[in-house]
């Protein structure tokens, strides 16, 4: 017998009775006794399910991949605890083929799926119920339901733990520059006092020494904009300017007042923006300024990136004293961007240069420098092979 | 009931009203953007931020309810700093060229900024990369100037039930509100209602019509500003939709004494000015009124209107047409006696005497005339008065509205030959059963709407072959496309752009000289500059020819009065003062301004009343309001294909079944093609229901 089955033939009331007493508590940001929340809500009050919007990841979806009749069972069991037939579940936008997979089996649960994020303000009298929530309410009318949250360290399978994991027990934070998780960037010290119940999103992921936090900011910066829905001007308009910033920094065209405006226009967003999109997609900017502000120093006033990654701060450039005008290295440029005659000086042109580094290896004459240092004086026009003076 | 604080002020709310509109209700300016009055809150722009004790932080007043206590801080240096940067934000994806916007100086944008003072300068300003949209009718869209406030989308969703806007997102992330995959409108479910345009705080989304020369709701509804009388238009519409034919009538009656004879031949300026035509073609006003005229059964207006008590004061008027009756009803009703002098047998002027009756059917006038005789109008027939200040012996106020009757011979050669016939003559006698004169080949001059009138009326004399011609190309002739196809129908040849050169014949008309005209304009000074194509001389036979080129008003200076041009009766101001050189005397109508319409006339008859009464002590208000009050949904919803519903057409019967006969041919609508025409209105007048924005200048 499936979990809605039993629900229904349990009764509403035996079954508030099974959720109090297996302690349930709402998956997600604002997690609270789940009898509270119901109580909160409006009698037949539709169910909306899906993920916290701000879950650009989208870890938890395998959940529903999985099983997905474990997450359709718990919402039918909410749509009967609130008295609603109106049940539907929220899918983020690109997931559509997830969608199209589901469909046909979600409507004979009654379940109608959107490829969208919840709009808060529509839903403002619906019953919020989080995917996680919904797989634990099937778990507690099975009776398989145990203590724990689901994480997904790295690159390993998404595993349920329990919540008080520490997380240094879940990833090696050896090498760490960072931790990204839920929605923040902790220090590698930070983190290890950390439990798995602090990952909101189930997605626990080391930025190492080889990855730069300003351009993990901007990755997570431009998704967030790829996720909201434009409405609230703090968060269309601050997560534009936050990804400009960081990546004009990344460009090595950062200005000194950056990561300060960063700040303000992220902390403003936190409380003047409806759902949780505004409200979390600022956070790793704002841990990444306040933690990890040498960084954004070195970016800004030394013009270098510490992780090597911004190749804006990195130079390729022909030695003119070593370069025999071979035309080696212009065989194999991706970008076209070598000018030379046989026997001529090669240059480079920096502009559309994207520092891929094929032409160092092409070249036998070891003429082809990178340098994240300044450039030595270079011919700016074709110059024959040997007769470039230094000074 | 709720008692709240707002910055130390004690109001009085009801419990749950959002806590912005109770601020501003109460005289306390709050800043605004995204909210509107008759709009859901959105709580999107951060603008209208306040502090309510016992809560974390600051949150938009709009989305805050009132509940008992409650205590409101809407100034702190928090809450300021937050409305500047999210004004600083809004503006970094809009332009800086306010002086080039047409909303300058009515942008809700532009005030803010001159009450919060955002900083500058510190952010990324960026152009959104849309072009200027005007591939849609009525409406301009200029998305680059979008600050996403939402408005337009919660008009056309919420307000109006039509949810044709909604937030879009370009391929650079970029958002908008438009249509789905941008889509024209009238590909969508659009109901161009305009609501969007009249909520946009910036110079975004634009009524195309909007000038700042022209009032607003003129521009608005041109309908309603293109009728003479202003009649209420897109309500009386609104009704017949309803199938409420009583109250449409009832509409119409406020501004019109003649509504059925209307129906049949107004000229309707009003469907010339109609937004539909934008979309595919006007409304069939005309039709519409005619329609509810004919079910109207008086259960709004019949002794129902306005009568004051009798003054004592007695008013002749000259004249029973149009003009004159309309004049003497307002009056009646406003108590004054009255006696209108009319010099044919039958009241009723043109509408009895030079509209044929297969356009206006006699018994229809007479019936409508009843209504001013009911309301206590005395109508003498076959007196002629020749010196209107004589009357002024037995009256206190005199008007002329003496319409203009006699018809005008163009001096060429040949004009008084045997067989050359004047158009209110020909019509005249037609009308009354008398001799016309007519032979059997006839040519009509001119090419208004009497030209035609006489040709079919002449067709239907029994003539055999009858042309019209005029000086004007087909597409600048005065008449109604109807008319000329009409006419065409029944076997009537049409000459546009022909000059008359002469009319042949020796003791009776043969026939009229024409020859082709290149082009035909007016100069600066109103002279009419001619060129005629060499070689186009030709000749037609005809042993009848009708001038239709104008009327006038039959009167000489014997009359005592001063004449202006045309021999028609100067009055001081053509609307404003219609008193004429002797004190006492007023004119109205055709006789003042030369032949115009039956709606003109009904309109310079109802001046002519409000100025008489105040010339007789009165205070000149002859408005009254007979319909009942309508509550005009403004949740339009959605109509299939909406924008493509074609015009319906009035039943008419086929050429050979009315050319030879004077009944009525043309049997307008049913109920069904009625209430169906009713549903393809605009409904323009709904964007005046809705509120005007509120910004800081209005509370200082």
């Amino acid at each position: 017998m499936g979990a809605y089955a039993t629900a229904k033939e349990l009764g509403r009331e035996a079954v508030l009775e099974k959720i109090k007493s297996a302690g349930l508590m709402t998956y997600g940001l604002r997690r609270e006794d789940f009898c509270e929340a119901l109580k909160q809500a409006e009698e037949a009050a539709p169910v909306d399910a899906g993920l916290n919007n701000a879950d650009t990841d989208g870890a938890l979806l395998e959940l529903l991949r999985e099983n997905p009749g474990r997450i359709f069972e718990g919402i039918r069991i909410a749509g009967m605890l609130t008295g609603t037939e109106a049940l539907s579940l929220y899918l983020p936008e690109k997931e559509t083929a997830l969608a199209e997979e589901l469909g046909g089996t979600a409507e004979t649960y009654g379940i109608e799926i959107i490829n969208d994020i919840i709009d808060v303000r529509k839903s403002e009298r619906h019953f919020l119920l989080h995917i996680v929530t919904a797989a634990e309410l099937s778990d507690i009318l099975e009776g398989t339901s145990e203590e724990g949250v689901y994480i997904k360290a790295e690159d390993k399978p998404l595993e349920k733990v329990r919540s008080d994991t520490k997380v240094s027990s879940l990833i090696s934070l050896e090498g760490a520059r960072a931790v990204s998780m839920g929605y923040h960037f902790f220090t590698p010290e930070e983190a290890a006092d950390k439990t798995a119940a602090d990952a909101v999103n189930a997605v626990i992921k080391v930025i190492r020494e080889d990855q730069c936090i300003v351009r993990e900011t901007l990755d997570k910066l431009s998704a967030f904009r790829r996720a909201s829905c434009g409405k609230c001007v703090f968060c269309r308009e601050g997560l534009i300017q936050l990804e400009y910033m960081q990546k004009e920094i990344t460009a090595a065209r950062g200005k000194a007042e950056y990561p300060g405006l960063t700040q303000e226009i992220g902390e403003a967003m936190g409380i003047s923006t409806l759902c949780s999109v505004g409200q979390e997609s600022a956070k790793a900017a704002l841990d990444a300024t306040a933690k990890f502000a040498g960084e954004y120093e070195a970016h800004i006033k030394k013009n270098k990136c510490p992780a090597g990654v911004c190749t804006s701060f990195s130079h390729i450039y022909v030695d003119p004293q070593a370069c025999t005008g071979c035309g080696d290295c212009m065989d194999v440029c991706p970008a076209d961007c070598i000018e030379g005659r046989p026997k001529y000086i090669h240059m480079i042109d920096e502009f559309d240069c994207t520092k891929c580094g094929k032409c160092i290896e092409a070249c036998e004459e070891d003429a082809i420098v990178k340098t994240s240092g300044k450039l030595p004086k270079l011919p700016n026009i074709l110059t024959k092979a040997g007769r470039f003076r230094k000074h | 009931m709720a008692c709240i604080t707002i910055d130390g002020v004690k109001i009085e709310v009801p419990e749950g009203k959002n806590i912005l509109e109770c601020a501003l209700d109460a005289g306390i300016y709050i800043p605004h953007l995204c909210h509107h009055k008759d709009l859901n809150p959105l709580g999107s722009c951060r603008m209208c931020i306040v502090q309510a004790d016992g809560h974390s932080g600051p949150e938009p007043s709009c989305m805050l309810k009132a509940e008992d206590g409650l205590v409101i801080h809407t100034k702190s240096d928090e809450i300021r700093k937050l409305q500047m940067l999210a004004l600083e934000l809004l503006l970094a994806g809009h332009p800086e060229d306010c002086s080039t916007c047409p909303k300058y100086g009515h942008c809700e944008l532009q005030m803010l900024i001159q009450y919060i003072g955002p900083k500058t300068g510190r952010l990324k300003h960026r152009s959104k990369g849309f072009a200027p949209d005007g591939r849609n009718p009525l409406l301009l869209h200029d998305m680059n100037r979008c600050i996403l406030c939402g408005r337009c989308v919660r008009a056309c969703g919420d307000l109006r039930g039509v949810g044709v806007l909604q937030y879009q997102k370009k391929e650079d992330l970029e958002v908008y509100t438009g249509t789905l995959h941008q889509k024209l409108l009238k590909d969508t479910d659009c109901r161009f209602c305009e609501a969007c345009a009249e909520v946009c705080p910036t110079g975004t989304i634009r009524d195309i019509l909007a000038s700042s020369e022209i009032k607003k709701e003129d521009y608005v509804v041109p309908c309603r500003a293109g009728c003479p009388a202003h009649t209420n238009i897109p309500e009386y519409i609104r009704f017949v939709k309803e199938g409420d034919f009583d109250a449409a009538a009832a509409v119409i009656r406020e501004k019109l004494p003649f509504p059925k004879s209307l129906g049949y031949v107004c000229s309707h300026a009003c469907e010339l000015e109609c937004k539909r035509k934008a979309l595919n073609e006007p409304m069939s006003i005309r039709n519409i009124k005619r329609f509810a005229a004919e079910q109207d059964s008086g259960k709004y207006w019949k002794g129902k209107g306005k009568q004051l008590p009798d003054t004592g004061k007695k008013v002749c008027i000259v004249g029973a047409g149009p003009a004159g009756l309309t004049a003497a009803y307002y009056l009646r009703k406003q108590g004054h006696s009255v006696t209108v002098k009319e010099a044919l047998p039958t009241a009723g002027g043109m509408l009895s005497y030079g509209i044929p009756s297969y356009r206006m059917p006699r018994e229809l006038v007479q019936e409508e005339i009843r209504v001013f005789t009911d309301q206590g109008v005395k109508i003498e027939t076959n007196v002629k008065v020749e010196k209107p200040a004589e009357l002024l012996k037995e009256y206190d106020a005199v008007l002329m509205a003496i319409g203009g009757h006699a018809g005008v011979r163009l001096p060429m050669k040949g004009n008084t030959l045997p067989g050359v016939l004047l158009n209110i003559d020909f019509l005249r006698r037609a009308a009354m059963g008398e001799e016309t004169g007519l032979g059997k080949h006839v040519i009509v001059l001119g090419g208004g709407n009497v030209a035609f009138d006489c040709a079919r009326t002449a067709k239907r004399l029994g003539a055999e072959e009858i042309h019209v011609a005029c000086l004007e190309a087909r597409d600048k002739m005065t008449s109604d496309d109807e008319e000329i196809e009409q006419a065409k129908e029944e076997g009537i040849f049409v000459h546009p752009a022909q000059t008359f050169e002469a009319i042949t014949g020796e003791d009776h008309v043969t026939g009229v000289d024409f020859m082709n005209v290149e082009s035909f304009s007016f100069d600066e000074n109103r002279k009419a500059i001619i060129k005629k194509e060499e070689g186009s001389e030709h000749h037609i036979d005809a042993d009848t020819v009708i001038f239709a080129v104008g009327q006038r008003t039959e009167i000489t200076e014997a009359a005592g009065l001063v004449l202006g041009r045309g021999s028609s009766i100067s009055v001081k101001d053509m609307t404003k003062d219609k008193s004429a050189s002797i004190q006492g005397v007023f004119a109205a109508g055709d006789c003042i301004y030369g032949t115009k319409s039956v709606v003109m006339a009904v309109e310079s008859g109802r001046e002519a009343a409000s100025q008489i009464d105040l010339y007789l002590g009165g205070d000149g208000d002859i408005e009254e309001t007979l319909a009942p009050k309508q509550k005009a949904d403004p949740c339009i919803g959605v109509i299939p294909g909406f924008s493509g519903l074609s015009r319906q057409k009035p039943q008419v019967d086929p050429a050979d079944r009315r050319q030879d006969n004077f009944s009525l041919f043309d049997h307008g609508f049913c109920r069904e093609t009625a209430c169906a025409e009713a549903g393809r209105c605009l409904q323009c007048d709904l964007r005046l229901q809705i509120s005007e924005p509120r910004t800081w200048g209005d509370f200082s």
